[in-house]
C-alpha cells in the first residue's frame, strides 16, 4: 500500500474517531429537559426544524440571499460527494468512465459554488471582520478537495495530491468549524425541540 | 475589574455538560447571512451588531478554555481570553444591542440558537456583577419589596379600590369586584407593576372581563408582579427566587390557574422558564390572558360587539409570546371578533419584528438612543398598516411603542389587547 495512501488512512480513522467521540458525547448528554408544561408537539417541531424551517420559502437568510444560498446547497452536495467518493475509493471501487465524467463535472460546479462563496467572504467587508483563518482553511480545503476529485476521475492529477489533499481535510475537520458536520445535526435537533416543545413550530398555518 | 473566582465561576458556565449549549456553542460557521434578521443591524447598518458576531463573542471564549485547538493556536480559530476587553464589548454587545427576540434564531442558516447564546454569555457577566446597574437595580427592586416597581401595598390597595369603584359604575352592579387575597379561587391574576403604576385602565379592563365571563379569580398582594427581570440580567439564582414567590402565591391562595398578564417575558419566564429555574413541574395550570379571553371566547362566556372598535386597528405580536411561546392564533381569534377592521402588519406573527424594547433594554436607560433608533423598524411596518391603534399584549412592548409614538410621531394609539376586548363587550 502506497505511503500516501496510509496517510489518507490514518487521517480517516481520526477524524472518524473525533466525529463519533463527539457525538456519543452528544448522545449521553441525552434529550433536552424540560419542566414546563408543553404546548405544542416536539417530533412535529424537530421534523420541521430539518425540512420547512429549512426551505427558501420560510428561512429569511435563504430567500434574502438566493444566490448564496443556492451555492451552499451545491457546495454542500459536493463535499458530501467528495468524501463518499474518497471512502469508495479506498475500498478499491473505480466509476465507469462516462459516471466518472458526469460526477466530476458536477464537482467542478459545486467547487466554483465553494470558491464563490470565498471571494464573497474576502471581498464583503462585514463578512472579512466576522472571519478568522479557520473560515478560510476550512473552505479552501474543502473547496480544493472538490477540484482534486474532479481531476482525479477523470484523470488529470497524482494520485498522491489527491490522497494528501483529503488528509489534511480530514485532519482538519477536529480543528475548526467544520466540526459543525457533527454538531449541525444537533443544534437543528434541538432547536426543533424547543420550538417544538412550545408550539412554536411548525408555526400554525391559520390567519 | 474582574475578580478571578467571579471569572472562574463565569466559564463554568461553559463547560458544563449540556447538550444544547454544546451544539450551539460548536455550530456557528460565521455565515453572517443573519445579520438581516436583527433590528440592530438593519436600523443602523453597523457591522458590529450581525448576531453571529454576539455568539461569537460567546463561542470564541468557549473555544479559549474548552477545545484543545483554542488552546494551542487561539489565533486561528478566533479563541479569545475572558479578560477586561472581552468582557466590556460582552457587555455592550449582549445587553446593548440585543433584545432577544430570537429573529436571528429562527432564521439562522445553521439552527443555532443565538438568543439561547446570549442569555448564556448574559449569565456569565452576571456571575461577573457586570449587569449594567439600571437593569440591576429593576431586579432589586424586584427582590427588596416583592414588585420591579417598588410599589408599597398600601398604595397598591387605595388603587384597586378607586379601580373597583370604577368597575361597579362602568358595570351597573354594586357587586363588582377585584377580589384581593381570595383563596380556593379558580384563577390567581397576576399584574405588571407598571399596571397600577401607569395604565390602571388596563387592570380595570380585565376586571370587566373577569367579571363578564363571572370568574372566580384573585390578585396577591404579597406577590403579584408578572416580570422577572433577572431572566433578563442572566442572573439565575434572582431569577430562580422571583419565580419561586409567584409559584408560592399559588400555593398560599390555592388557586387553580395561575393567568399571566400582558408581559411577553413575564409570561415566558414564569410560564416557561420558572419550571426549569425551579427544577420541578407546576401543579397548576399556567397560561396567559391572551389565551384565557380566547378560551372565553370559544367557550361563550364573553360576547363581544366588533362594531364598538370601528377604527383599523394592528397588532404587533410579541417575541416571547409568539416566537417563543407558541401563542399566534389566540390574538388573532380574539381580534377577529373584537374589531370591524384588522389589518396585519408585515412580516408579522413569527416573523415579526421586535419592537425593540424586550431584552430588558426598556430598564437600560444608557441604552436609549440605540433601543429608539432600533424602534424605527417597527414605525415603519405600523405606518404601513394605516392603523390609528396599535394592539399589544405586552407592558413591555406597550412602553416601547408609546415612546416610538412620540420620537417618531406616528398619531396611533397604542392599547393592550384587554382594553380593546373590554370596550366590545356586551354585558
Amino acid at each position: 500500500m502506497h505511503w500516501y495512501i496510509i496517510l489518507s488512512l490514518g487521517a480517516l480513522v481520526i477524524c472518524l474517531s473525533f466525529c463519533l467521540y463527539h457525538f456519543f458525547r452528544l448522545l449521553r448528554y441525552g434529550t433536552p429537559t424540560d419542566f414546563s408544561h408543553r404546548l405544542g408537539n416536539i417530533s412535529a417541531g424537530i421534523k420541521y426544524s430539518f425540512t420547512g424551517a429549512m426551505s427558501p420559502s420560510k428561512k429569511e437568510s435563504a430567500y434574502l440571499h438566493l444566490p448564496t444560498y443556492s451555492a451552499g446547497i451545491l457546495y454542500h452536495v459536493g463535499t458530501f460527494m467528495a468524501i463518499i467518493i474518497f471512502i469508495l475509493r479506498l475500498t478499491g471501487l473505480r466509476f465507469p468512465v462516462v459516471l466518472s465524467y458526469i460526477l466530476a463535472f458536477i464537482l467542478i460546479i459545486t467547487a466554483i459554488s465553494g470558491t464563490g462563496i470565498l471571494i464573497k467572504r474576502i471581498s464583503i467587508r462585514k463578512l472579512r471582520e466576522l472571519s478568522c483563518p479557520d473560515d478560510y482553511i476550512s473552505n479552501i480545503l474543502v473547496t480544493l478537495l472538490q477540484f482534486i476529485t474532479a481531476l482525479l476521475l477523470t484523470g488529470h492529477v497524482y494520485q498522491s495530491v489527491y490522497y494528501v489533499t483529503a488528509a489534511l481535510l480530514l485532519l482538519y475537520i477536529p480543528v475548526g468549524k467544520l466540526r459543525h458536520l457533527v454538531y449541525f445535526f444537533a443544534a437543528r435537533y434541538q432547536l426543533g425541540y424547543f420550538y417544538g416543545w412550545r408550539g412554536s413550530w411548525p408555526p400554525s398555518k391559520k390567519y | 475589574m474582574m475578580v478571578n473566582d467571579n471569572k472562574e465561576r463565569a466559564l463554568s458556565i461553559l463547560s458544563r455538560g449540556d447538550g444544547k449549549l454544546k451544539a450551539h456553542l460548536n455550530s456557528c460557521v460565521r455565515c453572517g447571512l443573519c445579520a438581516e434578521s436583527c433590528i440592530f443591524y438593519l436600523s443602523t447598518g453597523e457591522e458590529r451588531y450581525i448576531p453571529a458576531r454576539k455568539v461569537d463573542l460567546v463561542s470564541s471564549v468557549y473555544r479559549r478554555y474548552n477545545t484543545l485547538p483554542g488552546k494551542l493556536v487561539p489565533g486561528l480559530v478566533k479563541a479569545r481570553e475572558l479578560d477586561e476587553e472581552t468582557v466590556m464589548e460582552m457587555v455592550d454587545l449582549l445587553y446593548g444591542s440585543c433584545t432577544m427576540c430570537g429573529r436571528c434564531t429562527a432564521h439562522c442558516s445553521v439552527g443555532v440558537d443565538i438568543s439561547y447564546l446570549v442569555r448564556i454569555g448574559r449569565a456569565m457577566l452576571a456571575e461577573m456583577e457586570m449587569v449594567p446597574s439600571t437593569l440591576q437595580s429593576t431586579v432589586d427592586a424586584a427582590i427588596k419589596t416583592g414588585n420591579n416597581m417598588g410599589i408599597p401595598v398600601d398604595d397598591l390597595i387605595d388603587t384597586l379600590e378607586w379601580l373597583e369603584e370604577d368597575l361597579q359604575d362602568d358595570v351597573g352592579d354594586p357587586s363588582a369586584a377585584i377580589p384581593v387575597n381570595k383563596s380556593n379561587v379558580s384563577i390567581l391574576y397576576t399584574l405588571n407593576p407598571r399596571e397600577p403604576k401607569f395604565f390602571p385602565l388596563s387592570i380595570s379592563a380585565m376586571a370587566k372581563i373577569f367579571y363578564a365571563a363571572g370568574e372566580s379569580w384573585t390578585l396577591s398582594t404579597k406577590m403579584y408582579d408578572v416580570t422577572n427581570y433577572a431572566y433578563y440580567s442572566g442572573n439565575l439564582n434572582e431569577a430562580r427566587e422571583i419565580a419561586r414567590r409567584l409559584r408560592d402565591a399559588m400555593f398560599d391562595l390555592n388557586a387553580r390557574t395561575c393567568v399571566l398578564a400582558e408581559c411577553g417575558h413575564g409570561s415566558r419566564s414564569f410560564r416557561w422558564e420558572g419550571p426549569n429555574y425551579l427544577q420541578s413541574s407546576y401543579s397548576f395550570e399556567t397560561i396567559t390572558s391572551v389565551e384565557l379571553i380566547s378560551r372565553y371566547l370559544k367557550e361563550g362566556r364573553i360576547r363581544l360587539d366588533k362594531s364598538l372598535n370601528k377604527e383599523r386597528f394592528t397588532l404587533h405580536d410579541p417575541c416571547n409570546l409568539v416566537r417563543s411561546g407558541g401563542i399566534f392564533e389566540e390574538q388573532r381569534l380574539i381580534l377577529e371578533n373584537a374589531v370591524s377592521d384588522f389589518v396585519e402588519m408585515n412580516p408579522y406573527g413569527y416573523d415579526n419584528y421586535c419592537c425593540g424594547g424586550g431584552g430588558g433594554q426598556l430598564a437600560m436607560s444608557e441604552y436609549g438612543d440605540r433601543r429608539l433608533k432600533a424602534g424605527e423598524l417597527k414605525v415603519k411596518q405600523i405606518k404601513n398598516t394605516g392603523a390609528v391603534t396599535v394592539v399589544t399584549p405586552c407592558h413591555n412592548c406597550v412602553d416601547q411603542l408609546m415612546q416610538l409614538n412620540q420620537v417618531y410621531k406616528m398619531n396611533v394609539k397604542i392599547k393592550t389587547l384587554a382594553e380593546v376586548v373590554a370596550d366590545a363587550l356586551i354585558l
